[in-house]
């Protein structure tokens, strides 16, 4: 199993001037001290490093950032999220004035507001993109397989927070849409009706729903997601990240000997340079 | 190991209550001289008792050798010791009780867990099953709905719970029937989906009547002709007497109970319909429990509906 | 089959040994892209805000005029209403418009829970559906093909909710524009009226305007049929009669009065 074809290294990094080298020294020294003291109490500035400086392989590309950046989107989400709930108040005398409030009157509310509400579709689109990714790429096969149904879930819980969401405006296109999507889940057969009894809190829609609704999506939805996708980094740290399949330089690609090669001619000339044998 | 007096060690006094009694003391002075004065003198007692004893010992100690030390048990003590549990080389020595301990301990757990569990779970559920009142609301006098028309009648389920509890109904004054008049109360909910119906007819906005309900909420009555009732959501499309008749709502619209008492009309409860035959005064209506929208009350898809959370309650 | 655990197990080391030989610490070389998509990612979200908040306007209490990216606020919930159509939000449509495709009572339950939740359990098991060891996508042509339909379905689906139109709460308002668009003559609006209120739209469409449901036709240039006056009358008092199979509800009720001021606006109705 001989390599034909040495891999590219990256060009070697010329050391700095003398000079330089001391006074970085010096930094990276001072540096050190807290960091040492908290490596030393905790492990976890080893840790850390070892997140950052572990190896992925050489040919990821722009496509492995759509996780990161739909974790970035729910950062956004949760971010703005905490700073709308500081303002909003939940109930149906008061909720659809409190987010006018917020829009008309806090100071930068309404760029809050408008980011939470973009967000939530950016979120979700990115979602989508990157489970396409992972299904293209092949990434849920062996060993990643929980790392898939972690990401499953996770989509699953997402989509909750955009229907729990939904309601707190407490618009006529909130409030409707409520109704008919309580109304789907009651249709399941036998637990149905009671799923959506105790999503409305009663038999009809009260003042009860729109804070049941709101601690879902306040409390239990997000700290669910949050654990989950803790662990859905734990795995994609410790398993590794997948090479595009269809790279050259792929991890893990096989190692099988190269079939031998024809006599070149006009039709299928020698190759050269880079595919040459 | 006590240090010799002389040593170049650091002093360490043996392990003494005496000096836990003298501050006890001295917190009951402070303690007195802001809460009451009797305490002050108790304090001076205590804490010069106990000081009297910590000096003695202090002294005492600096000027008299430390005791000698035990010696260290013998190996072969030791090895007595561990035939009795009897061990292997290099295995930690464990304890008979562990088993005990074990399950006392899951056992314990689980207790817990299930105190803080089972009321916290039941606060969050059982509150959409239980306890759920249906009031009587007050539809105005019976003169109001002259015979054979249709009234839009909008109106609050619980007036002290707001403008959230507000709901349309179809009312029509069917004329005499047996024993009393008769009236068809239509709810506004599509059973297909929740979403709202509406009359498919003319509606004479300017002839809305706006009286007060007896709780103090509006009451909005609108003449309406319905030649039908539509639902904008999927095409849904019922007749007069709720029967569906084209598009996916799965039975007939539900209706209302109602009763009249000194000359009022009032709304008693909701009830789900399967089908109803003939009309007005004279219809046989096919009436089953509430049940949510979507869902079958006969037939073979009946089957998946066989409990409703209605049924639970009491 | 341990062969195949012991052949994934291989792989998988090698997999291992390639990157501690061959890769590249994730910082900066990998990081440094995350960053820059995750900056792309606020921006667009934080432009997105901008733009809908600044080209919207409010007009008091209520819902408010809509700008590039829809409004500020819409009427607040009234529980009561008789005139407003509900709608999920986009990344549902999907699910909006399979409700509208399973439209027999029947089938109800199929378009609500039966599909969704086989999507649902074949999307959580795919590990264990699919566990040939094969990644190349041109190398799976049933994973590719069934991404392939289900992402053009759901794109499809959700389109098609985005566009599906709805009778809104305002069909009344749109008649003065009837009346001029399609050069209706005076003895045609009270006609339009009642058609607008009787729930003729939410299964017909006229004009932009209104739901096509259960397979209505568009009655916009209904006059151009030279059905005549009495035909319409007919029709409406009992369509299955006039036309045998037909799923339209009766219009009897409306009165002999009401339904010849409809014929009369229908028949007028040819287009413009």
């Amino acid at each position: 199993m001989i390599e034909t074809r040495p891999p590219r290294t990256h060009p070697p990094v010329p050391p700095p001037s003398r000079r330089k080298r001391k006074l970085t020294d010096k930094i990276i020294q001072v540096v050190m001290i807290p960091l040492d003291w908290l490596e030393e109490r905790s492990g976890l500035v080893g840790g850390t490093k070892y997140f950052l400086f572990r190896k992925v392989p050489r040919d990821t590309n722009w496509f492995h950032t759509l996780g990161s950046a739909t974790l970035t989107a729910f950062l956004v989400q949760a971010g703005t999220g905490v700073i709308l709930a500081f303002y909003y108040r939940p109930g149906p005398g008061e909720a659809y004035e409190s987010i006018r409030h917020i829009t008309d009157d806090v100071t930068l509310g309404w760029l809050v507001r408008g980011m939470h509400k973009w967000g939530a579709s950016v979120f979700i689109i990115l979602l989508f993109l990157h489970m396409a990714r992972v299904f293209i790429f092949g990434a849920y096969k062996y060993p990643r397989e929980l790392n898939w149904v972690v990401g499953f879930l996770l989509l699953v819980l997402g989509m909750l927070q955009g229907f729990t969401g939904y309601l707190l405006p407490w618009d006529q296109t909130a409030y409707w849409a409520t109704v008919v999507g309580i109304n789907l889940n009651g249709t399941g057969p036998v637990m149905g009706p009671f799923l959506a009894q105790f999503l409305r809190g009663g038999d009809e829609i009260s003042g009860t729903t729109i804070t049941i609704f709101y601690a879902m999506h306040m409390l239990l939805l997000p700290g669910a997601i949050a654990g989950l996708i803790l662990l859905h980094l734990y795995l994609v740290v410790r398993l590794g990240v997948s090479s595009p399949p269809w790279s050259d330089e792929a991890a893990g690609r096989s190692r099988a000997p190269l079939p031998p090669r024809g006599e070149p001619g006009l039709v299928r000339p020698r190759a050269r340079g880079r595919f040459a044998r | 190991m006590e240090p010799r007096p002389g040593d170049n060690e650091p002093h360490t006094p043996s392990p003494s209550i005496w000096p836990v009694g003298f501050a006890v003391g001295i917190a009951c002075i402070l303690a007195g001289l802001v809460v009451s004065r009797p305490a002050v003198i108790v304090g001076v007692l205590i804490a010069v008792l106990f000081g009297a004893l910590w000096a003695r010992d202090s002294m005492r100690s600096a000027s008299t050798p430390p005791p000698e030390e035990a010696p260290p048990a013998t190996p072969a003590a030791a090895t007595a010791d561990a035939d009795a549990l009897e061990l292997e080389d290099g295995e930690l020595a464990t304890f008979p009780r562990n088993q005990f301990l074990e399950l006392t301990t899951l056992g314990l757990g689980a207790v817990i867990t299930g105190v803080v569990a089972l009321p916290v779970v039941g606060f969050a559920v059982l509150p959409a099953f239980t306890g759920q009142e249906h009031k009587t609301v007050d539809l105005g006098t019976l003169d109001n709905y002259p015979q054979d028309e249709w009234r839009e009648v909008k109106f609050r389920l619980d007036p002290k719970l707001g403008y959230v509890t507000r709901r349309t109904v179809f009312v029509r004054n069917n004329g005499e029937g047996d024993g009393g008049p008769s009236f068809t109360l239509i709810s506004n909910r599509c059973v297909h989906l929740g979403c709202p119906v509406q009359a498919s007819g003319p509606r004479e906005d300017n002839q809305r009547k706006i009286v007060r309900q007896v709780q103090g909420a509006p009451l909005e009555m609108t003449p309406v002709l319905p030649a039908n009732f539509s639902c904008p959501c999927h095409g849904g499309a019922y007749d007069t007497e709720g029967n569906r008749v084209a598009g996916p709502p799965v039975r007939a619209l539900d209706r209302y109970k109602y009763s009249i008492i000194d000359g009022r009309l009032h709304l008693v409860e909701v009830y789900s319909v399967a089908e109803v035959e003939g009309e007005g005064k004279n219809a046989k209506i096919k009436a089953y429990g509430p049940q949510g929208p979507g869902e079958h009350v006969d037939g073979l898809e009946g089957w998946f509906y066989p409990i409703q959370p209605q049924d639970l309650e009491q | 089959m341990s062969r195949a655990a012991d052949l994934r197990r291989e792989d998988y080391k090698q997999y291992k040994e390639d990157v501690q030989r061959e890769g590249k610490p994730f910082y900066p070389f990998a990081m440094f892209h995350d960053t820059v998509m995750s900056l792309v990612v606020v921006i667009v979200i934080a432009g997105l805000a901008c733009i809908w908040y600044f080209t919207a306007e409010d007009v008091g209490p209520g819902a408010s005029k809509p700008g590039w990216l829809g409004v500020l606020y819409e009427d607040k919930a009234d529980p009561g209403t008789t005139s407003f159509t509900p709608r999920p939000d986009w990344y549902f449509y999907f699910l909006f418009y399979l409700l509208r495709i399973f439209k027999w009572p029947d089938t109800v339950v199929l378009g609500t829970v039966g599909i969704p939740t086989v999507l649902l359990i074949i999307g959580l098991l795919l590990p264990f559906l699919d566990r040939r060891p094969e990644r190349h996508p041109l190398r799976r042509p049933v994973a590719m093909v069934t991404l392939i339909v289900t992402a053009i379905s759901m794109g499809v689906l959700t389109w098609k909710g985005a566009t599906a139109p709805e009778a809104g709460a305002g069909s009344l308002a749109e008649v003065p524009k009837w009346m001029q668009e399609y050069n209706l003559p005076a003895n045609a609006q009270p006609g339009a009226e009642i058609f607008a209120v009787s729930g003729c739209l939410n299964c017909h469409t006229y004009g932009g305007s209104g739901s096509p449901n259960l397979g209505a036709p568009d009655l916009t240039q209904e006059g151009t049929r030279n059905r005549g006056i009495q035909w319409q009358i007919d029709h409406l008092k009992c369509p299955s009669c006039v036309n045998p199979g037909s799923p339209m509800p009766p219009f009897e009720k409306l009165g002999e009065d009401n339904l010849r001021k409809i014929a009369i606006f229908l028949e007028a109705s040819k287009g413009g």
